[in-house]
């Protein structure tokens, strides 16, 4: 079918099939949901979802048929979709689907690498990942993460999660800013990096989240990977791959103005974008051996698989360089 | 054309940015790795016109991509008024 007369089809069916809509719990009752007093049941019970999905070839698309209950995957009433569309219907048991999980914009004590966190005038970015100078621990995260792009002054209060993601004051004070690089608008740039003490009542583990994976206490060059991963506040746990690196005259777009960033590596997400906004502080690290890569700070709105943008980051060895500061793995 | 060594690349992407660094659509100019070698990779804010960007120097590939406006990435937040993004 062409694109509108699938669109007239799933219209023109919504209408005459109300359950392919949610359920209301009192009509899902004969399909198995359990018996119950009707106000302890949600008021909505999952149904049939009708949309478009793409046919076998360029430009042929079908009725996406979405099964949400097993009572219904072999009902007439998905027969008769299959009927109404002759045949060219792409049906699938999706079963139940829950809002997006949001694990990394929590409060964490241990606090760990890639959840929430911020200055307390900004809204969230990420934990890189925790470095450290003689005995003293350190967050790595961007400098307009932790350092409000130059505006913030050292002993500034630091919120895990940060303030988008109801960080208050005093309550979830994790550290204090403790130095950054300054974001130059008259010269190019080679980071966006900041690092902030950690109170000494805030626990942390360096571990990679959920899989609790240690990274590898190697580097990795910017020309020496290929395949990354990355955990962020905002998309979580992404992979990619590096598109290009010692990418010179980008210009990013910050509130104190455009700043142009030279030797930066680029990254295509593979499934989907590598990153978005609130992922910015985030540590790039290498598939399989997990070496440290690279710091996360900035994305485009174009280019990529799919034309959905890409990811810049700093190389990380220059970072812990120029902050002074060692790795905690 | 085939891709070429770190060394040609760096030293195209040199070129690269004498011919095109003052250029207003050019957003990065960079190395891409390839199957068998490097490229010169030139990002652009928006579609360039035909010829605009050569497609090899000195017997490098260059490869183009649009990438667009690059930001730092923030929230979209009611609030953002009263707090920066990050």
């Amino acid at each position: 079918m062409n694109l509108d007369s699938v669109r007239n089809l799933k219209a023109s069916l919504s209408e005459t099939h109300p359950m392919t809509l949610a359920l209301p719990a009192r009509k899902a009752a004969p399909l198995g949901i359990p018996a119950g007093r009707t106000k302890d049941v949600e008021r909505v019970q999952p149904g049939i979802a009708l949309g478009v999905a793409p046919g076998a070839v360029e430009g042929d698309y079908r009725l996406a048929v979405r099964v949400q209950h097993q009572g219904l995957a072999r009902s007439d009433h998905v027969a008769q979709l299959i009927s109404a569309a002759r045949g060219d219907a792409d049906v699938r048991f999706i079963g139940r689907v829950t809002k997006r999980e949001a694990w990394n914009e929590d409060q964490h004590r241990p606090v760990r690498p890639g959840i929430s966190v911020g200055h307390f005038r900004i809204t969230a970015g990420t934990i890189a990942c925790f470095v450290s100078r003689g005995q003293r621990v350190f967050i790595l995260s961007n400098n307009h993460v932790l350092a409000d792009e130059n505006q913030g002054r050292r002993g500034d209060e630091i919120l895990q999660p940060g303030a988008y993601d109801k960080g208050r004051r005093p309550r979830d004070v994790v550290g204090l800013l403790e130095k950054f690089v300054r974001l130059a608008s008259g010269s190019a740039n080679a980071m966006d990096c900041a690092i902030a003490s950690l109170n000494k009542d805030v626990e942390y583990d360096p571990r990679l989240p959920r899989a609790r994976r240690r990274l590898s206490t190697d580097l990795a060059a910017p020309e020496d990977a290929s395949r990354v991963e990355k955990v962020g506040r905002t998309t979580g746990h992404t992979h990619g791959r590096v598109a290009a690196f010692e990418v010179d005259g980008v210009v990013v777009e910050y509130d104190i103005g455009n700043l142009r960033f030279d030797d930066q590596i680029e990254i295509a997400g593979t499934r989907q974008p590598f990153s978005a906004g609130g992922d910015s502080g985030s540590l790039i690290y290498t598939s399989g051996d997990r070496r440290p890569y690279a710091l996360l700070f900035a994305g485009s709105d174009a280019g990529g698989p799919a034309g959905r943008g890409v990811t810049y980051a700093n190389p990380l060895e220059p970072v812990l360089r120029e902050l002074r500061v060692d790795l905690l793995t | 054309m085939k891709a070429a060594s770190i060394s040609k690349a760096r030293a195209a992407k040199a070129k690269a940015a004498e011919l095109l660094g003052d250029s207003k659509l050019v957003n990065g100019i960079g190395i891409a790795r390839e199957a068998r070698g490097y490229a010169v990779k030139v990002n652009l804010v928006k579609a360039p016109r035909d010829g605009a960007v050569p497609a090899e120097i000195d017997g490098v590939p260059v490869r183009v991509e649009v990438v667009g406006r690059i930001k730092k990435q923030p929230l979209s937040t009611n609030n953002s008024r009263r707090r920066r993004s990050a």
